[in-house]
């Protein structure tokens, strides 16, 4: 008989390592929260993906694609795990969706349940709930998605755009420290888009530092370099309301040495990426650990940063941190072997 | 001194004769008005000397001695981000007042930079806005507090020559703390500009600017209106007696 493996979220880690399951004859339950798969691309509509500018449906359209047709898999959809015992070296597992309870027994588990986006609202500086010319970089890629980018203000296209970057990221008033890995990237990526629609918008981005690390870069050069986004070297510490229906950033030029006050049509907050309330609810239901980030804590990671604390439960994609589609992809066949390698061990 | 050796010279005349004057600085520029060597006379332009102006140093030992501190002891988290400065009262009024700047320039242990600012170094108010903005919880409101100690330390005579806590200052933070339970900021600065002789730039147009400013979205009213603390005439006694035993105010230290 063929194992049974569960995989919790329907994200690009999860899609994947399900398909990859299904492929080895395996029988994939994949449990998803929401009423659809593919994850926060998905749902917030990424259009195209950094770093080469594909469409994103060539990526999460192909994996969904994938995960519904190829059979040995079977989704339950906008369901949740509402039971999970241990059985041996096997789990039960109440599978609990909107109009029954499902008992299972599963021989692995993967827990690719993702992050949630940072809400800008909870850092009042940057007055996210007043304005609504500031939106966040998932909002814009919401925006682009449904083709529909003006100012939320009056509908008219910006003359000129702000990029601020580490929001809810490296901030120990909002209790996050860490960098969210790809929101530089994104920015930079957005910036080029912008640029290629409304030539006629200038983009500013204020940065710290920006980590578009590895070959991200190449996006970074080409937005300074082929559509003239201008950067400036300095936190916002607060936007605030100007004249002619505007938003006011407020920070310092730490390179020219002195404050500054600038209105924008339009500024778009790079808010970064967090373990969300999912992390903590599945790492009590499940029994693994939590980090001190927030984020699920690997066993080990670096050795076996695709492995809970707990046999049996494996792990992959933005659960245990901040990544990219890329690497939550990798992560998801990782698990995806591993938890083979487990079922097959111990059947 | 090279201060002195400064003010006995008037600037214009010393190292005159370069071109693009304006970019080197006074201290950095050594000529002797007169001078013979091997009976050569070499005076004046013929023996200008323009000191280097790269830094060839960076000193650590004056990092740790802020650090050691209570209220510079977190130096070393202070990753040069700006939002200090970007939300500090004082710094749209005087650009030279700059914590961020003054947080990298002890980082660095540049006394040398340091000591342009004296003027500027003791403005910071007490709002604590940068502190509450500081994504590394610095705690530059207090850093300021570090930099106007080792200012004193370091530069007592020009402290004494630019910056005078005197009788007047202790009366009138006598008169504010023990009279209305509060510091009056708006009088404090008006003194302490009097003092350092700056009377013309109290009726200039940035304070102008900032008083109209202040009439017009209402703050100056709220700050007329705001009263004593609640029930502060107990507490008056209890100061007024207790400055009566030491029989004098500390006022050095919140001075600066
Ligand atoms: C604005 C923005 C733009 C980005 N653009 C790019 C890009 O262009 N290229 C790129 O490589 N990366 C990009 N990323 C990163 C990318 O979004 C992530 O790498 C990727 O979404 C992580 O995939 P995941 O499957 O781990 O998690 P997610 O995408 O978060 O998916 C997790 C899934 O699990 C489900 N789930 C959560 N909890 C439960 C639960 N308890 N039970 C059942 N289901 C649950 C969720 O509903 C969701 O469907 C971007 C990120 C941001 C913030
Ligand atoms: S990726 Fe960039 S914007 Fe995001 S937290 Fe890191 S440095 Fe800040
Ligand atoms: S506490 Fe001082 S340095 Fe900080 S914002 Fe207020 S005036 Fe500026
Ligand atoms: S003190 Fe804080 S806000 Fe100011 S530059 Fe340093 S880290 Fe940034």
């Amino acid at each position: 008989m063929a194992e049974n493996i569960l995989v919790v979220g329907g994200g690009p880690a999860g899609l994947n390592a399900a398909v990859m399951l299904a492929e080895l004859g395996v029988n994939v339950s994949l449990v998803e929260r929401d009423s659809f798969l593919g994850g926060n691309p998905k749902k917030f509509k990424y259009k195209f993906l950094f770093p080469d500018m594909q469409p994103a449906d060539n990526v999460i359209g192909e994996l969904i694609k994938k995960a519904e047709t190829g059979g040995n898999i079977k989704v339950y959809y906008s369901s949740e795990i509402s039971d999970f015992k241990e059985n041996g070296k096997k789990f039960d597992v109440t599978i609990k969706t909107a109009d029954k309870n499902e008992l299972k027994t599963f021989d692995s588990v993967i827990v690719s349940t993702g992050f949630e986006h940072f809400d800008p609202a909870r850092d009042a500086k940057y007055s996210y709930q007043l304005f609504d010319d500031v939106i966040d970089i998932k909002d814009l890629e919401r925006m682009m998605g449904e083709d529909n980018f003006v100012r939320p203000s009056n509908g008219q296209p910006p003359k000129n755009v702000a990029f601020i970057l580490c929001v809810g990221s490296r901030d120990r008033h909002v209790g996050n420290q860490y960098c969210s890995r790809v929101c530089c990237t994104v920015s930079v990526k957005q910036a080029i888009e912008l640029r290629e629609h409304f030539p006629a918008c200038e983009v500013y981005i204020f940065y710290m530092d920006i980590r578009t690390y590895g070959f991200f870069e190449d996006l970074y050069w080409k937005a300074m370099e082929e559509h003239d986004v201008q950067i400036v070297k300095g936190r916002i510490a607060e936007i605030t309301s100007g004249p002619n229906n505007t938003v006011v950033c407020k920070g310092e030029d730490t390179l020219l040495r002195g404050p500054f006050e600038i209105p924008f049509d339009m500024v778009v907050l790079a808010s970064g990426m967090e373990g969300g309330p999912q992390s903590s609810e599945i790492s009590k239901k499940l029994g693994i650990g939590l980090d001190e980030h927030g984020f699920l804590k690997p066993e080990n990671v670096t050795l076996s940063p695709f492995k809970s604390n707990r046999d049996g439960v494996f792990l992959a994609g933005a659960c245990t941190g901040p990544k990219a589609i890329s690497d939550s992809i990798t992560e998801g066949a990782a698990a995806a072997m591993n938890a083979y390698t487990y079922a097959v061990k111990n059947k | 001194m090279a201060l002195e050796k400064q003010e006995n010279r008037p600037v214009a005349e010393k190292g005159e004769h370069i071109i693009a004057r304006h970019l080197i600085e006074d201290d950095n520029i050594k000529e002797e008005k007169n001078l013979v060597i091997d009976g050569v006379d070499v005076s004046g332009r013929w023996n200008t000397f323009i000191l280097s102006r790269v830094d060839s140093e960076f000193d650590r030992s004056f990092f740790k001695e802020v650090k050691e501190t209570v209220v510079g002891s977190r130096i070393n988290r202070c990753w040069q981000c700006g939002m200090c400065t970007a939300s500090c009262t004082v710094t749209p009024l005087y650009r030279r007042f700059n914590p961020r700047a003054f947080i990298y320039m002890m980082q660095l242990g540049n006394l040398k930079e340091i000591k342009k600012y004296i003027d500027v170094a003791w403005r910071c108010v007490g709002c604590y806005k940068c502190s509450q903005r500081c994504p590394k919880q610095v705690n530059p409101a207090e850093m300021m507090e570090a930099l106007g100690l080792l200012i004193k330390k370091y530069f007592p005579e020009e402290v004494k020559s630019k910056l005078k806590v005197d009788e007047d200052v202790k009366k009138i933070y006598d008169d504010m703390i023990v009279g209305h339970g509060r510091l009056d900021l708006a009088k404090l600065h008006t003194s302490a500009m009097q003092k350092t002789g700056r009377t013309k730039e109290l009726i200039g147009k940035i304070e102008r600017d900032a008083i109209f400013k202040m009439a017009k979205d209402g703050r100056a009213f709220s700050i007329l209106r705001l009263g004593k603390p609640h029930n502060w005439s107990s507490s008056k006694e209890a100061i007024t007696g207790y400055l009566k035993n030491i029989n004098t105010i500390e006022n050095g230290e919140s001075g600066v």
